[in-house]
């Protein structure tokens, strides 16, 4: 940390923090501080003089308090009355044009693209004829989508999966409420626990036994869509939805006690950071092994099986596991405040 | 045969397409908020028998996976939005009670 | 001639399916109050989505994709009595003149439901899961 300097509160810096919390009466009363400071040292150290430029200070800014109140009240009378009109014409006038404009600019964009298809598009280059017509035989993936975006474009998604991430941890650190040191529920927890009981008093029998038999065959779904990204189309991102909702579903029905029973912040932790840990090792390494690792140690194998295309389908459950930690994380966070 | 077929589910289509258009005006005008629940919850199932009569029409058979996951979601939804106002209005009860004891 | 009897069924089906569904919709714009609307809205849920969904397996024939709707069909059926249930008990609790526009049989359940007890705190969580 850089020390304060002594004469902080009259630098510039200082007098410039100063003015932008309080107004722009501290900025002349600094002026005449430094004005009254300067002038010191040429005049003789004395009590009477002490209190003259007290009094005259005082008198100073007193002086400007009344001429600020008397510009602002008139400024703000208009303000209230004529001011207040005038822009509200000018926010419908300028929303509209702006409307207007923006439209005009995004249908003219739209009119003028390539057609539909043409194979003369400049996104038909030799990439994308590589990817349809190698891509089944280099990633062993029947989904050339999901053969794209986990083996040749596999870092975009890490990307993409460190976007996640963040957004977790942004909600985290923006509405946890603060864990207490010696383990106890602070009096903000509990203050959130009675709020939240208004949403859930007693729990619903109906929905309970509903639920007990709906949140394995959510889950199991959600499962199978992970497992078949390479397959058919799905993937990690919205079989991982597909378990967050199961767990959102588990836990609206039977309440955060149970839920906590198999998924507290530790498992949160503990599974997002392994995934994102796990996606980053298998396919980042190449940082240091130069661009060269396309031929991986798993092979292909036969498209269509289940465990085939190498890396895919554990990319997918890696994938997977950080989208349903994700949002399960976000719901608990925006109701309660802790997971 | 395909042909007839064509006919036949592009008419259906049509015809949800305008119960669509009719669920989403009573979501709108409905006066009270469990209208607006009921025509979101219809909603949803039309759509889901759009996606299967599309599923069929295009040939392509892993559509229908998305149908399972519309279903899974609109219940979910439903869940959802009814905790959320059961919620709210139990707080404003609170709130104004207190307010009436405070006073 | 199988082709044609095919068309026919699943014509049929998909017919009746409509009509279900035209009648939903109809039911929910003509009934006046909303627990009435939850019985209108039930129809597409049931007999609607199977007799279309029926249709369209039958079109298909016997494939993965027809035991799959044949699934979505199921699931439906299992959430959908449910999420009805849970639009009665938010419109019981949120109508503050409930006896005007309907018959309450139950006064006290109603205000179990508009005022949540507070005495359900973690100690009584316990004690439940204890029993």
């Amino acid at each position: 940390m850089a020390k304060i300097r002594p004469d902080y509160e009259t630098s510039w810096f200082g007098r410039l923090m100063h003015w932008l919390e309080n107004g722009s009466t501290a900025l002349d009363d600094a002026m005449t501080d430094e004005m009254d400071a300067h002038s010191r040292d040429h005049l003789v150290d004395s009590e009477h003089h002490h209190a003259t430029q007290e009094h005259a200070l005082e008198e100073r800014r007193h002086a400007a308090l009344e001429r600020e109140q008397r510009m602002y009240s008139s400024l703000h009378q208009w303000a209230s009355t004529k001011g207040s009109r005038l822009m509200r014409w000018v926010y419908i006038v300028a929303s509209v044009v702006m409307c207007v404009g923006i439209i005009a600019l995004l249908l003219n964009t739209a009119a003028n693209l390539p057609p539909y298809g043409d194979p003369d598009n400049p996104v038909n280059n030799e990439v994308s004829a590589h990817y349809i017509t190698q891509g089944q035989a280099e990633t062993g993936a029947v989904n050339i989508v999901a053969g794209m975006i986990l083996d040749y474009r596999a870092f975009d998604t890490l990307g993409e999966s460190n976007v996640l991430f963040i957004a977790a941890v942004t909600v985290l650190v923006l509405l946890r409420l603060a864990p207490s040191r010696d383990g106890k529920p602070t009096t903000e927890m509990l203050e959130a626990e009675a709020d939240d009981r208004l949403y859930e008093p007693k729990h619903d029998m109906i929905l309970q036994h509903q639920a007990n038999l709906l949140v394995p065959l959510i889950l199991l779904f959600g499962i199978y869509v992970v497992m078949n990204g390479h397959i058919s189309p799905g993937g990690g991102f919205s079989g991982g939805a597909i378990m967050g909702a199961g767990l959102i579903l588990y836990l609206n029905a039977f309440g955060f006690r149970k839920t906590e029973r198999f998924f507290t912040f530790r498992t949160f932790q503990i599974v997002s950071l392994m995934a994102l840990a796990f996606y980053a090792c298998s396919k980042a390494y190449s940082f240091f092994t130069g661009a060269n690792h396309l031929p991986s140690i798993f092979s292909p194998g036969t498209p269509g099986m289940l465990f085939s295309a190498g890396l895919i389908p554990y990319l997918n459950i890696a994938v997977g596991l950080v989208v349903c930690c994700t949002m399960y994380a976000f719901y608990t966070l925006f109701r309660k405040g802790d997971m | 045969m395909t042909e007839a077929y064509n006919i036949l589910f592009t008419g259906a289509l049509i015809v949800i397409g305008v119960l669509l258009l009719a669920c989403l005006i009573r979501a709108i005008r409905g006066p009270r908020i469990a209208d607006r629940v009921i025509a979101v919850n219809m909603m949803g199932t039309l759509i889901v028998i759009s996606i299967c009569i599309l599923s069929f029409m295009m040939g392509e058979g892993w559509l229908v996976d998305i149908a399972m996951i519309y279903t899974m979601l609109s219940f979910l939804a439903v869940v959802l939005l009814t905790k959320v106002y059961m919620g709210i209005y139990r707080e404003k009860r609170r709130q104004r009670e207190e307010g009436q004891q405070d006073a | 001639m199988l082709d044609i009897i095919r068309f026919v069924i699943s014509a049929a089906l998909t017919l009746a399916g409509l009509f279900c569904l035209l009648s939903g919709v109809v039911g929910v714009y003509k009934f006046r109050y909303a627990l009435s609307r939850v019985h209108a809205a039930a129809l597409l849920d049931t007999v609607g989505i199977l007799l279309m969904l029926l249709g369209v397996i039958v079109a298909t024939g016997f494939t993965v994709a027809s035991l799959k709707m044949l699934v979505v069909i199921a699931f439906l059926w299992l959430t959908s009595p449910v999420a009805g249930h849970l639009i009665g008990r938010l419109e019981v609790t949120i109508n503050d003149e409930l006896s005007r526009d309907a018959d309450v049989l139950d006064q006290d359940y109603v205000e179990q439901e508009k005022v949540p007890e507070t005495t359900t705190t973690p100690a009584d969580d316990t004690q439940e899961e204890a029993q």
